[in-house]
């Protein structure tokens, strides 16, 4: 088990810069996910971190050692692929023993290594197989098998889920933070999924175009977004945006969007005519048939325990949740209450947060 | 798709048809070997009803079959006798197949998975040595051959019929190791293998059915050679095409006679290819990464 730490790491490919001055520390046992969208470059910090792309700039050290120009095989880390990688001519517990094979262990303790792995995955009665005669599910844990078998002091997992339907996904996702929670390896967990990245992690590395938007407990990520850029990309139904400006009422400032004027708490720092992008989660909309705000519905959809419905408010469209089931149809008017305490506030231009 | 019975005799009957018209010319050939010389140009000719004689292939082969033995002459005054011509043949084409494969999937491998300064030039550069038409080397190579005392021996026709093939085999090979993903090779170099471990135990195996098909392209390429078989061999050694052509004489041709090495000719790549069809399917990389 060890710590990661990042300074100030670049990636050039050729003449073009994919990464610059990426600089973080991951601590040892944590669960780190880097979360971002497709080409934001996680991916590529990863295959770093593991050795498989080098280094442009920059320093990565694994428990202290500095790993800029040591071979793969020589970091102790295990990597789970996306595709899972399997050796299709090798049965299940080849595929796992491989890393022990090749550093000569003897016959028994391999046996009891693959043994032990194939018992916490439950994979014992596949030892015998191909990869090719399982199931994605099966094949995504002999994967993880290979990792587990090795003892690693970091494990890297490059989206692997992304390739198992949606009710296996959730399945997965439980039982490797389940097994994180037993061995305490340091983990770093790709992922553009923002749900896999809220229910696992000890910590989220938010990725954008190369650069960190933000690094924090997933409660912080969600609850004090940095950016419009993190407040978008975490949570779902995702957050609403108001363009509007401060206007200052009887004496505390309030945000003011065409008709809507929703007093902010009189803490906020902001300045009176502020042009401001107001952020505020589905969740966080209270419908109701009465309340200071009238809004027209545009359409329902219910997901079983609760009711997406979209709203327009002065021409802008606002998503909201609403507990249990909400009967309305497309044109009703609805009203909704907002606490201004869950209002999100960043600045137009920056799109940086200033509440 | 549902096929009626009718779409299905007529589909039935498309797929004989082709097939006749492609094992007809080799059925004709197989008869001609059969046939005494003045059922072969019989007209109109005789396609089933002709007396069988193995004689063309006693005298090519110097054997007996029931008949009178006697190696015959040919009307030019060269010799019949074409049993070593054959194995000369195979044992080019096997040396030449077997030289060209191995180091051609060593290559392959190198370019699909190790990157390095100036590597598309490399590959276009691989690539150009096959546009120079051969018979352009053919003459300067000849004395290469004879300085180097390489003329009218297996090495040098081997070499050259190896060299003549690595290009196509590398290109083709590199795009069969292109398909196998590369993240296997990633995996196991974490897992701690070596690169030639990687190559051996996991990649090779996966290959198979791309190197089995290179080596029925190197093996059909010199088995069926001429130009540089003729111009680099002297009396030590001939190949069974260059050979055919002694049939021909300018007293006349021994039709019997060249069909009957030409269908034993058939063998030896039939036989080759049988061998390596079963690694030709398609699918060893099945179950390694979900697609």
């Amino acid at each position: 088990m060890a710590s990661v730490e990042y300074e100030r790491v670049g990636k050039s490919f050729g003449a073009v810069k994919v990464m610059e001055d990426i600089s973080f520390t991951i601590s040892d046992q944590k669960f780190v996910v880097l979360l971002g969208p497709s080409g934001c470059g996680k991916t590529t910090l990863l295959r770093m971190t593991a050795g498989l792309e080098t280094i442009s700039d920059g320093e990565i050290r694994i428990g202290g050692k500095l790993m800029n120009k040591v071979h793969p095989r020589d970091r102790d880390i295990a990597m789970v692929f996306q595709n899972y990688a399997l050796y299709p001519t090798l049965k299940v517990f080849d595929n796992i023993a491989f890393s022990l094979q090749v550093r000569r262990q003897s016959k028994e303790e391999i046996k009891k290594q693959v043994d032990w792995a194939a018992d916490l995955l439950n994979l014992t009665p596949y030892l015998d197989r191909y990869p090719k005669e399982l199931s994605g599910g099966q094949r995504q844990r002999v994967a993880m098998g290979r990792a587990l078998v090795r003892h690693p002091q970091v494990f890297l997992f490059d989206e692997p889920l992304s390739n198992l339907d949606a009710k296996l996904r959730g399945q997965m996702r439980y039982e490797i933070r389940r097994l994180h929670d037993r061995l305490q390896t340091t983990t770093i967990y790709v992922t553009h999924d923002q749900i896999e990245a809220m229910t696992m992690a000890d910590e989220i590395v938010v990725m954008r175009d190369g650069e960190i938007e933000q690094i924090g407990t997933p409660e912080e990520i969600y609850d004090r977004p940095a950016n419009c850029f993190v407040a978008d990309f975490i949570g779902s139904p995702s957050i609403n945006f108001l363009q509007g400006d401060i206007q200052n009422v009887a004496g505390t400032p309030a945000f003011h969007t065409g008709s809507m004027v929703l007093p902010l708490p009189t803490e906020t720092v902001v300045r009176t005519g502020q042009k401001v992008t107001c952020g505020l989660r589905p969740v966080d909309v209270a419908v109701g048939r009465e309340g200071p705000v009238k809004a027209e519905v545009i359409l329902v959809e219910s997901t079983g325990a609760e009711s997406h419905l979209l709203l327009a408010i002065d021409g802008q469209e606002i998503r909201a949740v609403a507990q249990g089931r909400f009967r309305a149809k497309p044109g009703d008017t609805c009203a909704l209450s907002i606490d201004p305490a869950t209002l999100h506030l960043f600045d137009a231009s920056s799109e940086q947060r200033i509440n | 798709m549902v096929l009626t019975p009718a779409q299905r005799l007529l589909r039935a009957i498309a797929a004989w048809a082709v097939v006749l018209l492609f094992a007809f010319p080799i059925y004709y050939w197989i008869t001609v070997s059969l046939k005494l010389g003045r059922d072969i140009f019989a007209i109109p000719p005789k396609i089933f009803n002709f007396e069988a004689s193995a004689k063309s292939y006693e005298e090519v082969f110097g054997i007996s079959l029931g008949f009178e033995q006697g190696i015959a002459v040919l009307p030019g005054g060269g010799d019949f006798y074409m049993a070593p011509r054959l194995m000369d043949s195979i044992v080019i084409a096997v040396c030449s197949t077997a030289l060209a494969v191995v180091i051609a999937t060593l290559a392959a491998y190198a370019l699909s998975r190790m990157r390095f300064r100036g590597q598309h030039h490399f590959v276009f550069w691989i690539l150009s040595t096959r546009m120079m038409p051969p018979v352009a080397v053919a003459i300067p190579m000849f004395f290469i051959y004879k300085d180097f005392g390489l003329l009218d021996t297996y090495s040098g026709v081997v070499l050259v019929h190896a060299l003549m093939n690595m290009p196509l085999a590398v290109l083709l090979l590199k795009s069969f190791f292109d398909d196998i993903p590369k993240e296997i090779d990633e995996a196991a170099l974490i897992d701690g293998a070596s690169r030639f471990l990687v190559f051996r135990k996991l990649v090779l195996p996966m290959a198979m059915g791309g190197i089995a098909a290179t080596a029925v392209l190197c093996f059909i390429f010199s088995w069926t050679e001429f130009l540089f078989a003729l111009t680099l061999t002297q009396t030590g050694l001939k190949t069974v095409p260059v050979v055919s052509s002694t049939f021909v004489t300018s007293t006349g041709t021994a039709w019997g006679n060249m069909a009957a090495l030409g269908t034993a000719a058939m063998l030896p790549a039939f036989v080759f290819i049988l061998l390596v069809q079963k690694n030709l399917v398609r699918g060893l990389t099945l179950g390694s990464v979900k697609q």
